[in-house]
């Protein structure tokens, strides 16, 4: 390549280089996240402990979806399954923790446009299976416990729907 | 000659470094060895993780889809003998199995491979405990009921109801 045609060359790409270098974040900008509500989420929580949290399931500290819960993992170390019988605030606070965190931008685009196609969600595709689950379907799509979850992430959680997907002996603690 | 011992060491190596999990390796050494008096078979190892060897893994023993052990109380741990386990799968079948002399049950896949999630209960001596969660996804009941009880076990599966009621 001859010199004249090296600098032809610097001179189409130098300013994209420029241009794309200004396009860049600030190095001290940070991902401002909108996530699902956090005051109707012990509905949610419930939901999720009794369909994925069982101790052969997500009720165990290897998972990275850890749920902890009344009927499986307890966040207390003196806590047993069931004893307390019900699900506690510091559990339901660690299943936020746990469930926002496994795709938090995600969840956030999610949530800015109102739970709408909430499949991006791996959360969402495991549960309904639509990629593979060791645990199969955990929730099916339409019936009460999707559309918890489902509410939920569109910031509009339907609490009788939660409430519907639990056994008669829900038992958590409320905010 | 040569030859055919050579590919015969080849490929014994490929399946032992197939059949290798040293995950697992470690939870069966766990486990310790066989109780005294007691030989390999439907009575052994009460209260343990069954489906850690019966797995259907190439040279392991006999494959269970589900088994376990049922004690008679949390005290003395008995085992109890002759109780009906019965488990409810997810596609509405179900089927009832009793435990042996060592509170143990055992179900081959051949003769029932059930749809998870599972719910069971025991029947034990006219009285009957039914866990209160489902069984997600393990066939083997000491993956999680180990004991002694904590944050995550409930303990040893117990047929009485003052004790078992506590198993999730």
């Amino acid at each position: 390549m001859s010199l004249g045609a090296f600098g032809r060359l610097s001179a189409v790409f130098a300013p994209a280089i420029v241009v794309a270098a200004c396009a860049l974040p600030a190095s001290d900008a940070r991902f401002s996240e909108r996530l699902p509500d956090r005051d109707t989420f012990p509905e949610v929580a419930q939901v999720l402990v009794r369909h994925c949290g069982t101790l052969d399931c997500h009720g165990t500290r290897a998972r990275n979806l850890r749920l902890y819960g009344n009927e499986g993992l307890r966040w207390a170390a003196t806590d047993q399954p069931l004893s307390p019988p019900c699900t506690t605030a510091d559990e339901i606070e660690q299943d936020y923790i746990s469930v926002v965190g496994l795709e938090p931008e995600v969840m956030s685009e999610v949530v800015t446009v109102d739970g709408a196609d909430p499949e991006r969600l791996t959360l969402v595709r495991k549960a309904l299976e639509l990629e593979h689950h060791k645990g199969g379907a955990a929730l099916h799509a339409g019936d009460d416990a999707d559309r918890c979850l489902r509410s939920w992430l569109a910031m509009q959680t339907d609490q009788a729907a939660c409430l519907r997907a639990l056994p008669a002996t829900k038992c958590f603690a409320q905010p | 000659m040569s030859q055919l011992f050579r590919v015969a060491a080849m490929l014994s190596s490929v399946l032992w470094f197939a059949a290798c999990d040293p995950v697992q390796d470690d939870a069966i050494a766990a486990l310790g060895g066989e109780a005294s008096g007691v030989r390999p078979g439907p009575l052994h190892r009460p209260g343990q993780p069954c489906l850690l060897c019966h797995d259907g893994a190439f040279g392991d023993p006999g494959e269970f889809s589900v088994a376990g052990t049922v004690f008679a109380d949390r005290i003395d741990k008995q085992p109890a003998r002759g109780a009906t386990v019965t488990l409810k799968a997810s596609d509405g079948t179900s089927r009832s199995f009793q435990t042996n002399a060592a509170g143990n049950f055992y179900v081959t896949p051949q003769s029932w491979q059930p749809a998870y999630p599972l719910q069971v209960s025991v029947v034990f001596q006219a009285q009957t405990v039914s866990m209160t969660s489902n069984i997600g996804r393990d066939g083997a009941c000491a993956s999680c009921h180990v004991d002694p009880a904590g944050p995550d076990s409930p303990g040893h599966v117990y047929a009485t109801p003052e004790d078992a009621g506590v198993a999730p």
